[in-house]
């Protein structure tokens, strides 16, 4: 290692002490939070920082809109709702720690889960330990409520699931495909659990609704690549008639940028999971028209006095459309002020879990009435799976179909005793 | 594993040309980061951990300028000069006082710079992609090449690349100045003695290092997505270059990009799965066998 | 093999104070939680016994051998995973899980030992750095086994041991602390062992080690193995609490977070990674708290602790404290020019390591 030379001079005593008082001042733990008689706190563990931070801010600002709405109108009971925040910077067992804390130290009474993928899970199993009311509204992961044996009493997911995004896409996908003789089908997913999943999902059901498909290749680009050249020009040498891409994000704005570099779209039929984000939309210079994309959000769709007013009323929070995360953690609140409100303020987990449990709530994004807390596995049904197809202006996606629901539980269903799940 | 895709695209002139393109495009822009992190690495014998981070700010500059002007040219200037001068300051504010000491301790000064990096970026432009977008010049159809296809956009990119590197080759390898860095790097006491001013010299290698990251980042703003935290892989990558290539070597480092693009631009074909467990191994083969790099100086 | 070059204290006696330090240490730490019975307090403190295993260990590396790994957190990982599956298998018992944890992570740190060490100085970081990757990438990849990038799900049970109810907080927190304190207590004694001093040697001058007939790539390799043992048990304890594990913890920035618990610490004190880690986790567990721009405040603190200080907390300590009693030495001897060295002159001082 060469030089490691320290300095002859010594620090002077008034640095050393200051250092120790520092020390000894932070060490202690002075933020207890007391019995609050006003507010009901809900804590958030989330990811605000790095690549996904938009995760994040877009979730927190959700509820910021939400529970500004819920106290505006006299609150719970004359009690307020109250959030507190956290950063997990995306590391699972801090999601653990910071979820902890918050119960434990905060005072926190209603969890609202905002991380993603695994750290999702790591919340999960905090709940199990501390059973307060736990919602998911960002992970879209189906094992995470499908699994019974995962299955916490007190935690529900609030977000779209993706074995119903994979029924809902394969079903339209289908449809396309018969209809413009599209045969020859290539994916390019990021190369992670969610991804892999996502595309045989969808997959299995596209070649079941339309068996003249055919998968000619598959490439598994990384996740968060800053790169996709190798897996476009792969595309291109393959020439398939259409792609789907389970990438989404960041990923999916340079994928869509770099293909327009080599006019990608110009000759294959784009399928999209991800592309449906306004922040996807809107970052994107050069959008090409009619790629086929899965609802996210849209402000005009469905078409709703509630939803515009929720796309306004977050914009002013949040300064840029709202996001999937978004409307599904403003939904996950709709769920917890409904459920304190049928148990008169009181926040035991049980108490608010058998509120919650079959709770159908009229939302700004229910395509009818309401959207339903499923009963049995604590998961949300009758929430928007219809695709559009891209525009080059806003509100860039148009053209939404549904799918039905009735059709995708019935599917849910037998892939769920395929996996033995029930 | 299918060779035999392999084969076929290498017999087929589209395909090899669109492939090797493909190459080159991954592999020039990681150069352009890489040749900073090595001349930086061969000259002050530093580690330059911030270097993705300057990456990233070269983006951010490019896509500010870009949209304030609207000028292609001055938003590559403004990543390229203005991380330069960013990464001058850095060196003479911060990196310098740490000369000498413990490799861990120039780590250390490195990580906290690109926690407040990535965090300055954040607060200033949120967390939301940006995308800087297309300069119309470069809104052409791909350009053919033999029955491939080669977007205008990135043969521009590699011939910047490409235009750098040379640059940067014959500056070190021709030039008086060259002459006087090469110096600095093997006895820079002695290059002091002779009435050189050694500071400004560092200074000046480190800003040009940080300079040639800022501009790679202006390259990628109209095609990658800007994010806070955007210069996390590409300081993993760059790293993997400049110690397959040898740490120090500008020469290696242009092989080894190389070698990467043509791994990922022909693993995609024939190999699909294992690109990325390639290159550990290759990294992990080299340093046992020529720890030093393909093209580095053996340890003195 | 005989290597008594520096002052090697009587083994008993010096054993005899570590015990009676670590049952003190120990004491504290299950008395804490009955003074603040806040559970909060012992969550912060079994992730500053798993973290703190991490560093403390990656400094019998650093600190102790002079061999910089930039690729410990594997070998973390490598210990929460293989326990968090033998639990999740229903097999075997958590003493039985644990044993075979940390004796499979010392087999794989065995193998990848063997190759790395026999690289030098910076070529070793960046191999170990290289097979930190690439076990990364297989936990990643593997996703039959370890579930991807979305952790082991579905809880690691935890059975109860020899009437021990895991499930109770104050029991796995007494546990945690128990394990915690018998690492440390392990760490120290090879750190003082014969053994140690030939690794202290070893970082000082590798060709006069040679020269002296010690096999120099074996010592290496077996402080590489014990180190990455005790790395897999701060990495059990994490996975025994979370109820998981997850492809984080062998990812490259929590090798580099060990390696700013060191350098905040300081090396020279063995303690020293320990106050390294409180400061770091107590920093993080505030600074999330208040701001979320932790990465601004943090990086703000770290720049003004390492240009400001330039060198560790406990470092600064030490450092005074030698000075003082220099001092006090010069204060006490008339004779000025005296033929005694100063102690700040110790040859293994300005290595700045730990001696």
């Amino acid at each position: 290692m060469g030089t490691n030379s320290v300095s002859g001079r010594a620090p002077s005593r008034r640095q050393v002490l200051g250092g120790l008082a520092a020390g000894a001042a932070i060490t202690g733990f002075p933020h207890i939070a007391g019995a609050q008689a006003k507010a009901i706190r809900v804590g958030m563990p989330t990811i605000l920082s790095g690549r996904v931070a938009i995760l994040g801010t877009s979730s927190r600002a959700a509820v910021q809109l939400a529970f500004r709405q819920i106290n505006e109108a006299g609150g719970i009971g004359g009690r307020t709702l109250e959030l507190v925040d956290r950063d997990s910077k995306g590391r699972p067992d801090e999601a653990a720690k910071v979820t902890r804390d918050l119960i434990n130290n905060d005072g926190c009474e209603i969890i609202i889960d905002g991380e993603a993928s695994s750290g999702a899970f790591a919340v999960h199993e905090v709940i199990r330990d501390l059973p307060v009311l736990c919602l998911h509204t960002c992970s879209e992961t189906s094992s995470l409520s499908a699994d019974p044996k995962l299955h916490v009493k007190t935690a529900f997911r609030c977000a779209r699931q993706g074995i119903h995004d994979a029924v809902a896409g394969s079903t339209y996908a289908a449809r396309i495909a018969k209809q413009k003789g599209l045969k020859r089908w290539m994916t390019c997913s990021p190369d992670y659990a969610y991804g892999r999943d996502n595309t045989a999902e969808f997959l299995e059901f596209a070649k079941l609704f339309e068996p003249s498909i055919e998968t000619v290749d598959q490439v598994w680009p990384k996740l968060f690549a800053p790169d996709y050249t190798e897996s476009i020009t792969k595309i291109l040498q393959t020439k398939p008639q259409a792609v789907y891409s389970a990438l989404w994000g960041g990923d999916l704005v340079a994928f869509i940028e770099q293909s327009n570099l080599y006019r990608l779209f110009a000759n294959v039929a784009m399928f999209s999971g991800g592309l449906g984000d306004p922040p996807v939309l809107t970052a994107i210079k050069q959008l090409p028209p009619g790629l086929n994309t899965a609802y996210r959000y849209n402000r005009t769709y469905p078409a709703k006095p509630a939803n515009t007013a929720f796309a306004d009323g977050f914009a002013k929070i949040a300064g840029h459309e709202p996001t999937n995360w978004a409307w599904q953690t403003y939904l996950g609140c709709l769920f917890v002020a409904e459920a304190l409100k049928r148990t008169g303020g009181r926040t035991e987990g049980a108490k608010l879990a058998s509120e919650l449990k079959g709770m159908a709530v009229a939302a700004p994004f229910a395509v009818g009435e309401t959207i339903t807390m499923r009963d049995s596995d604590h998961t949300i049904v009758g929430y928007p799976v219809a695709w559009g197809r891209t525009v080059p202006k806003a509100p860039f996606v148009e053209d939404f179909s549904d799918v039905d629901w009735g059709k995708i539980v019935e599917l849910e269903t037998q892939w769920k005793k395929g996996k033995g799940y029930a | 594993m299918n060779l035999e895709a392999l084969v076929d695209c290498l017999s087929s002139a589209s395909c090899a040309v669109t492939q090797v393109s493909t190459g080159l495009i991954v592999g020039m822009l990681l150069f352009l980061v890489t040749s900073g992190l090595s001349l930086i690495f061969g000259v002050l014998g530093i580690i330059n951990f911030t270097h993705g981070a300057f990456y990233m700010l070269g983006a951010y500059f490019a896509f500010t300028a870009y949209a304030l002007s609207g000028s292609f040219l001055a938003a590559m200037a403004a990543g390229a000069v203005g991380v330069g001068l960013f990464g001058m300051a850095f060196e003479r504010l911060i990196m310098s006082r740490v000369y000498g000491r413990d490799i861990l301790m120039q780590l250390l000064v490195c990580y906290a710079m690109i926690l407040i990096l990535d965090d300055g970026v954040k607060l200033l432009y949120g967390g939301e992609y940006r995308m800087m977008g297309m300069p119309d010049a470069f809104a052409l159809p791909p350009v053919e090449i033999a029955g491939g296809f080669v977007p205008g956009y990135y043969l521009f990119m590699v011939g910047i690349a490409l235009a750098a590197g040379l640059a940067l080759w014959l500056g070190i390898n021709g030039t008086r100045l060259g002459k006087i860095v090469r110096a600095l790097a093997i006895n820079p006491q002695m290059v002091g003695a002779l009435g050189i001013n050694t500071t400004l010299l560092y200074a000046g290698v480190f800003g040009l290092g940080s300079l040639l990251a800022g501009l790679a980042g202006a390259l990628a703003a109209p095609i990658r997505t800007l994010t806070p935290g955007m210069g996390l892989s590409i300081l993993i990558e760059s790293f993997i270059v400049t110690v397959i290539g040898g740490m120090g070597s500008i020469a290696g480092a242009f092989l080894a990009a190389l070698l990467i693009g043509f791994t990922r631009a022909f693993g995609a074909i024939g190999f699909p799965l294992f690109v990325d467990g390639m290159m550990f191994a290759l990294m992990a083969l080299v340093l046992i066998v020529k720890p030093s790099g393909l093209l580095g100086r053996e340890a003195a | 093999m005989r290597v008594s070059l520096m002052r090697v204290s009587p083994l008993r006696a010096g054993l005899a104070r570590d015990v009676a330090v670590a049952v003190a240490g120990l004491a504290l730490l299950l008395a804490l939680p009955m003074l603040f019975p806040q559970p909060a307090l012992r969550d912060f403190l079994i992730y500053f016994f798993a973290y703190g295993l991490l560093a403390m260990s990656l400094n019998l590396l650093v600190g102790l051998t002079g061999l910089v790994s930039f690729g410990h957190a594997a070998y973390f990982a490598t210990g929460a995973y293989a326990f968090g599956l033998l639990m999740q298998s229903g097999l075997v018992s958590i003493p039985v899980a644990a044993l075979a944890a940390v004796g499979g992570t010392a087999l794989v740190a065995l193998v990848i030992g063997a190759i790395c060490v026999r690289l030098k100085e910076i070529y070793f970081s960046f191999i170990t750095l290289a097979f930190q990757m690439f076990i990364h990438s297989v936990i990643v990849t593997w996703v039959s086994l370890t579930g991807g990038d979305q952790g082991l799900r579905g809880g690691i049970p935890r059975p109860p041991i020899l009437g021990l109810d895991l499930n109770d907080a104050r029991v796995l927190y007494g546990t945690c602390a128990v394990v915690f304190v018998l690492c440390i207590l392990a760490m120290r004694q090879v750190a003082q062992s014969p053994f140690g001093y030939t690794l202290r040697m070893i970082r000082d001058n590798p060709a006069r080690a040679n020269f002296l007939g010690v096999d120099v790539t074996a010592m290496k390799l077996g402080i590489f193995v014990f180190a990455a043992a005790m790395a897999s048990v701060g990495g059990l304890i994490l996975a025994l609490f979370v109820s998981g594990a997850y492809p984080e913890f062998a990812f490259w920035t929590t090798s580099g977070e060990a390696i700013f618990m060191i350098m905040l610490g300081g090396m020279k004190v063995f303690l020293g990674p320990l106050a390294g880690t409180l400061l770091l986790q107590t920093l993080n567990h505030y600074v999330t708290i208040y701001t979320e721009h932790h990465g601004l405040v943090l990086g703000t603190v770290i720049l003004v602790i390492v240009l400001g200080l330039r060198r560790g907390l406990a470092d600064v300590l030490y450092d005074w404290l030698q000075a003082r009693r220099a001092r006090r030495a010069a204060a006490s001897d008339p004779v000025p020019g005296s033929f005694e060295p100063a102690p700040l002159a110790d040859g293994a001082l300005i290595k700045g390591r730990t001696v």
